[in-house]
């Protein structure tokens, strides 16, 4: 029963959670336009900040696309870098406009090497405003740090419960001058996240972008439920595996009843000899099962969330993916419910045993 | 004041007894003999509201006990009936006192009862936390005794309470039913073909099965 519970607990979290970070990552964009490769891989990357980016295009070309009529706003992104495993990323003040994200303390960025880092950076780094920090090459903690130019912190996010609590953001000249790009000409962003103005352009723009130019453009929406899809299957298996051993819990709890109730038969005889009512020894036989169900499905639920928990905390997966709103705690209750419910009806056949027991060919029997 | 009219009782449509009258005065005792065999157990069992008779009628101060529902018959046992079976009918598993306890916690009294002044009657308070299963018989039979006594009921029935005791111990056993019965104020009912009884209780009404 607890196994059971647990693994149905822990797939319900991871499932929901996933589903709910990723819908709340994306404030609504359309596409995104990188580096060719995974379409997947650069949605992963440029929205939820999982996956090393798919390369770099041109900002030359990017700023082509910012001007297309079909564009109502444009994102530029540049990643490479991180601070404790925080992704440092290069952009512009938009994108926090795109997040609605709130200082708590200080400003935004006015030149290069100033960062706004996120809630929960400020949190676990204990960084705070006017500190000075320094980045490391690539997107994982390497200890190969940009030592010679520091960032200044000059304001903190307020928690906005998505990526942005994760991230620490600069402009992009920050990240061209840390990497001495100084040619105009070849200035490069990781991704462009855009948004259309109309709807329609869904269909004929990425076209536009994967057939006429070296970038790609990727739907957010489309490669997420994709993988969601992918992932769904295998808590489906997960899901039936764990129904499966709390079945078998229940044959369990009946069996054990079954058996406990045939050992002490003689005692349950005696006992309405000396006054418990059929009644009292059914509600005795049915409170040690309910007793066995209820602790075994609470337990299995409370070790469910803690390995969640420990899974959100300790993995850097985790990190970035925020916790959602605790509404799935709803799906968890009635699990909880129908789990006990059953409980119930498995317990109804030692009771009705018992209920039915001839106390007198009992006792003479024994 | 217990009153049986004519209670009979069929196995497999063979009669065991049939028309035994009853009439028990409150605090006066009966004792029923007869050879094995003549249904004197299965008596006891109808007047305990364990075994529903054939036919007949059994009231307790105008109850009718086998029209009371199943559930309040076993309450009406566990509040105002005393039993100590042939085979004892104790919990091996529970310790001496725990037998008391479950006896007590059946009749959901909110009396307090005193345990240790029960059980020194009965010559059972070193033992009280000793396992039914290491009990001697005598201990155990004093014990069935105890327990019967436990919620000061109305009326006791002993079956064969002596008959696998000897001489010295058929007297504790004697002696204890007899005083127990006087501190209560109740009215015992005796089962046995131990000659022996007689002569240490003296029985207002006598009812010989079998004849």
């Amino acid at each position: 029963m607890i196994v059971g519970i647990t693994i149905i607990t822990v797939s319900i979290l991871v499932n929901q959670v996933t589903k709910e970070t990723f819908s709340k990552n994306n404030p609504g964009l359309d596409a995104v336009v990188g580096a060719k490769g995974s379409p997947l891989q650069l949605i992963l990357s440029s929205i939820h900040h999982i996956d090393i980016p798919t390369g770099n295009i041109s900002y030359q070309n990017a700023r082509k696309i910012i001007k297309h009529p079909a564009i109502k706003s444009a994102i530029p992104i540049s990643l490479g870098d991180n601070f404790q495993n925080f992704r440092i990323v290069g952009t512009n003040k938009t994108f926090l406009k795109l997040y609605k994200a709130n200082l708590i303390s200080g400003t935004t960025w006015s030149q290069p090497m100033q960062a706004v880092i996120g809630y929960n950076v400020s949190k676990i780094t204990k960084l705070k405003i006017n500190k000075f920090f320094v980045g490391s090459h690539g997107l994982i903690d390497t200890g190969d740090v940009h030592a010679e130019q520091p960032y200044k912190v000059v304001g903190v996010l307020k928690k906005t419960g998505t990526i942005l609590d994760n991230l620490i953001l600069t402009s992009l000249d920050s990240v061209w001058n840390l990497h001495s790009v100084t040619n105009k000409d070849k200035l490069e962003i990781t991704s462009l996240l855009l948004k259309y103005k109309n709807k329609t352009s869904s269909f004929s723009f990425p076209r536009l972008i994967n057939k006429g130019t070296n970038m790609q453009a990727a739907s957010p929406s489309f490669e997420i439920s994709k993988l969601l899809k992918l992932t769904g299957n295998a808590h489906r298996i997960v899901d039936y595996l764990s129904v499966l051993i709390i079945i078998l819990s229940f044959l369990g709890i009946l069996f054990t009843l079954l058996n406990n109730i045939n050992e002490r038969k003689y005692d349950l005889a005696v006992l309405r000899t000396l006054g418990f009512s059929r009644w009292k020894l059914f509600s005795i036989i049915l409170s040690e099962g309910m007793i066995i169900s209820i602790l075994g499905s609470t337990i299995g639920l409370i070790f469910g969330y803690i390995i969640y928990e420990s899974m959100y905390y300790f993995s850097i997966v985790g990190r970035s993916l925020e916790l959602g709103q605790l509404n799935f705690l709803n799906d968890l209750f009635l699990i909880w419910i129908i789990v006990n419910i059953i409980a119930f009806i498995t317990c109804l056949v030692p009771c009705l045993k018992v209920y039915k027991q001839n106390i007198r060919s009992t006792l003479l029997n024994s | 004041m217990l009153i049986c009219e004519d209670i009979s009782f069929d196995i497999d449509g063979q009669k065991l007894f049939s028309n035994i009258n009853l009439n028990i005065k409150p605090q006066k005792d009966l004792l029923i003999t007869g050879p094995s065999g003549v249904g004197k157990t299965t008596l006891l069992s109808i007047l305990c509201g364990i075994q529903k008779p054939t036919t007949g009628k059994i009231t307790y101060n105008s109850i009718d006990l086998y029209n009371l529902p199943e559930n309040k018959i076993d309450e009406f046992r566990g509040i105002n009936l005393g039993v100590v079976f042939q085979n004892f009918n104790l919990i091996n598993t529970f310790t001496v006192k725990q037998n008391l306890e479950i006896a007590v916690g059946a009749i959901d009294t909110k009396k307090s009862i005193p345990f240790f002044n029960i059980l020194d009657r009965v010559g059972l308070a070193n033992k009280s936390h000793i396992k039914v299963a290491n009990l001697s018989i005598g201990e155990k039979q004093r014990l069935a005794v105890a327990r019967a006594f436990v919620g000061d009921p109305k009326w006791v029935f002993c079956d064969e309470p002596t008959s696998s005791l000897d001489d010295k111990n058929a007297d504790i056993i004697a002696n204890l039913i007899k005083d127990e019965s006087l501190r209560c104020k109740a009215s015992l009912v005796l089962i046995t073909h131990d000659n022996r009884i007689q002569s240490l209780i003296k029985f207002s009404k006598i009812l010989k099965l079998g004849d």
